[in-house]
């Protein structure tokens, strides 16, 4: 193996096709089962197979052939050098990996897929009977189709499972005609003994829902959803700030008299964004704050005393004294502000009020001083 | 003593050097015309026999001569005689600060620009051209306010791109004129045999190292020479006057003059992009494919070209240099009164309906109130315009002037088609509507902040 490395691509070729397949298996059947082998499982043998002799895996190919060798003495019964080359080989190594086997289980010579599987079932199993269960075991399975529609991934999670486990072997001719079973066994945490069949299926699926939960991908989604919804809630709090640091919406602009007839004072504007308008409305003489937002696009329009309008610098939109719009694109007059006569004479303008023209609001009361 | 001069000895200086720059290339110029241009037609009168390249040398007199004026004349710059005459600025301002005489001007200089394309794409007419629009800035240069205008740190790139693009429209237009002869001729396209190919090392390296070289020099020089245009401490109390919009966006900034925010800003821009996108499910023409021509894809050059020339480039240049103060047009040697009384008394359709003499004698005027069905009668006749617009035209086009189009696009994409043509056609319906009606908006909702 060493030296050569073999891709993805070419083990599934092999897994495929028997013909690669040793001599000690002649005609691997072949499977016609999809098997979308992928890089996971390949990492999950990996991680499972950390004691394995060989030193530092380097590739699918040894790692491969690592699980063939078991991490036990099997590896002399199939020296590593002898350069298994297809995976029905390795599995059926794995078969008798981990345990130290008679040849004798070899020599049965599994020859296809479902062979494997059932030896797999057996693996582990230092009784040298397990090989001669396997063998009806395997037949048994090959009459399953179902164990055709295993893939590549599940077998090799099986066979995991298998190295790991003193497995009872009494089950396994059993358990090879219910081969659906096996990925579940596969998820199950290994070095369990394991009573009976029957309660294994029912245990297995509390064992499944832990295993689902506690998989890498859960996690990793759990911990990413439950990190956005905190930070989530830390933006929301910055929507509420202990100290807000706005000018007062409601402030005093002195008495009424300051605000002559027929003008227009931008005293306020700077510090407040109002205009103080005193002027004549349908015969009323009236005083009323207009916001400086012009209603097209929020600029600052200025207040031009030549022209008696107030014109918007972007757009060139322009306002009434009134406040009403009468050029440019401004869809619709500027709002005034909340405005009243406080009890101690004064003018108070409350900027947390506003009305609009258009909606009828500047005929409401708390929008005007009268004069 | 005027603030403002038109001359001081320091402009004249720099005028100076400009003539100066100009004369060397008309001199180079001249010196590629004796070899290439050849004699005038003998037959031609005056001139039959004499080498084109003797038109050339006399500009180029005439600029070392303009020049050399330049730099002595500095003494007195109030006496210099060489300036624009005041019945030559009048009319041009009054051309530029009129838009509806401006879009127009520029539409027109559109539809030259494509039925005269094989005359001006001759390289002693685009040279010609080029030489024009250089000693009609430098005479311009000597006034004022135009100086104001096109020298201001921000607006110098402006000018830079009229020229750029121009140069590349020029030959866009050279070679697809070139490949259509070749066309009509039978002949092979231009490059279609290889000739022009080069190879990466050395031509191609050595190429881009020549252009980032004298790219970063020109960015050095012009960072150097060139105040950064900054401007006081933004305030929520002043607003610059004018407000302008990056350059790229003035286009955008026209606009919302004439439209409400949330078309021209979000509406109009989202139809650009898409229609842009949808430009290769639309077309279905397939020729003019890797090569350049203009008869194979008339319509589809002249449309794209429509919206990229008059409607984007000519709008930028009209916010560019002709919207001064309070958003009003001057004229490029206008002075940039702040006091300009422009009065622009915008009505909306709603308006000019109801208060129509006619009908306003039949319903009194323009229906009052803020229900919703008073407001829906107060703006029907917008509304019926607008259905009509987007509904009714599409159909009306497709099974009369672009009958042509219809029936090789099929439905879906005919209707696509030629709602996104309708939207590029309301942007400079609406500007001459607002230019000559000071027509507000066709729909006015103002109560549901929904405007068209």
């Amino acid at each position: 193996m060493s030296g050569q490395k073999l891709s993805t691509a070419e083990i599934l070729a092999q897994i495929r096709g028997g013909a690669s397949a040793p001599a000690s298996q002649p005609a691997a059947e072949e499977t016609s089962a999809p098997e979308p082998v992928a890089a996971p499982v390949v990492e999950d043998v990996e991680s499972t197979q950390p004691s394995a002799p060989k030193s530092a895996p380097s590739g699918t190919a040894d790692i491969l052939a690592s699980i063939k060798s078991g991490g036990g003495p099997a590896a002399a019964a199939k020296p590593a050098a002898a350069a298994p080359s297809g995976t029905s080989d390795i599995l059926a190594s794995i078969k008798g990996g981990g345990a130290a086997k008679p040849a004798g289980g070899k020599a049965a010579a599994p020859s296809g897929t479902s062979d494997i599987l059932a030896s797999i079932k057996g693996g582990g199993a230092a009784k040298p009977t397990a090989a001669v269960k396997s063998a009806p075991a395997a037949k048994a399975a090959v009459d399953t189709s179902a164990a055709l529609g295993m893939s590549a991934a599940e077998m090799i999670q099986a066979a995991r499972k298998g190295i790991g486990k003193p497995a009872a072997v009494g089950d396994s001719a059993e358990t090879a005609k219910k081969p659906v079973a096996l990925p579940k066994k596969a998820l199950k945490p290994a070095g369990k003994p394991k009573p009976g069949a029957k309660q294994v299926a029912r245990r297995g699926f509390l064992e499944t829902c832990i295993a689902t939960i506690c998989s890498p991908i859960v996690v990793a989604w759990s911990s990413l959803v439950a990190a956005t919804a905190v930070s989530s809630l830390a933006m929301a709090r910055f929507m509420m700030p202990n100290v807000l640091v706005e000018p007062p919406t409601k402030f005093k602009i002195g008495p009424p008299t300051d605000y002559g007839g027929g003008t227009v004072s931008t005293k306020w504007k700077a510090q407040f964004g109002v205009w103080i308008v005193n002027s004549d409305v349908d015969g009323e003489q009236l005083i009323y704050a207009l916001s400086t937002v012009c209603t097209h696009l929020g600029c600052t329009p200025n207040w031009l005393e030549g022209e008696q309008k107030f014109k918007c610098p972007c757009h060139g939109s322009g306002f009434y004294k009134s406040g009403i719009n009468f050029e440019g694109p401004a869809p619709r007059p500027l709002e005034r502000y909340g405005i009243r006569l406080a009890e101690d004479g004064m003018l108070e303008v409350d900027k947390s009020v506003k009305f609009q023209r258009e909606l009828g609001q500047w005929e409401v009361a708390a929008s005007y001083v009268p004069v | 003593m005027n603030p403002h001069p038109d001359l001081t000895s320091s402009v004249l200086h720099g005028l100076g050097w400009y003539y100066l720059i100009l004369f060397t290339m008309n001199l180079l110029w001249t010196v590629r015309s004796f070899k290439v241009d050849g004699e005038f037609d003998k037959r031609t009168p005056v001139v039959g026999g004499i080498p084109v390249a003797a038109v050339w040398a006399v500009l180029s007199a005439i600029l070392l001569m303009l020049s050399a004026a330049h730099f002595t004349g500095g003494s007195d710059p109030a006496k210099f005689v060489i300036r624009l005459p005041e019945w030559f600025k009048n009319p041009v301002d009054a051309f530029f600060a009129d838009p509806v005489v401006y879009f127009a001007g520029s539409v027109g200089l559109f539809w030259a620009m494509i039925r005269f394309r094989e005359w001006w794409i001759r390289e002693s007419v685009a040279w010609s051209m080029l030489q024009a629009s250089l000693i009609f800035m430098g005479l311009s240069l000597s006034d004022y306010d135009f100086r104001q205008i096109v020298g201001k740190p921000d607006n110098v790139p402006i000018v830079a791109m009229l020229f750029i693009v121009s140069f590349l429209t020029w030959i866009y237009f050279k070679r697809a004129v070139e490949n259509d002869k070749r066309i009509a001729d039978g002949r092979p396209l231009v490059g279609s045999d290889d000739n022009d190919k080069v190879l990466v090392w050395p031509d191609l390296v050595y190429t881009e190292l020549i252009c980032m070289v004298v790219l970063t020099a020109g960015l050095i020089f012009w960072g150097v020479a060139l105040e950064a245009p900054l401007e006081e401490p933004a305030s929520s109390v002043k607003t610059p006057n004018p407000s302008k919009a990056p350059w790229y966006f003035l286009g955008l900034q026209e606009m919302l003059v004439y439209f409400d925010p949330w078309l021209a800003g979000v509406v109009l821009p989202g139809i650009i992009l898409g229609g842009l996108m949808a430009i290769p499910y639309i077309d279905f023409n397939k020729a003019g494919n890797g090569y350049y021509c203009f008869k194979q894809r008339s319509f589809a050059i002249c449309t794209f070209m429509f919206g990229f020339f008059p409607l984007w480039i000519a709008l930028i240049v009209l916010g560019t240099f002709l919207r001064g103060p309070n958003w009003n047009f001057y004229g490029i040697y206008e002075v940039w009164d702040v006091h300009k009384v422009k009065a622009a008394n915008n009505v909306n359709l709603s308006e000019f309906f109801w208060n129509a003499p006619v009908m306003s004698s039949f319903f009194g005027g323009l229906p009052k109130g803020s229900s919703v069905l008073t407001i829906l009668v107060r703006e029907s006749p917008g509304i019926v315009f607008i259905i009509g617009y987007f509904a009714l035209l599409p159909p009306i086009l497709g099974l009369t002037i672009l009958r042509k189009y219809f029936v090789r696009m099929g439905v879906l994409r005919f209707l696509v088609f030629s709602n996104l043509a309708l939207w590029m056609a309301i942007l400079p319906l609406k500007m001459l509507l607002r230019w000559t009606f000071s027509l507000k908006y066709i729909v006015g909702i103002p109560e549901w902040f929904f405007n068209i």
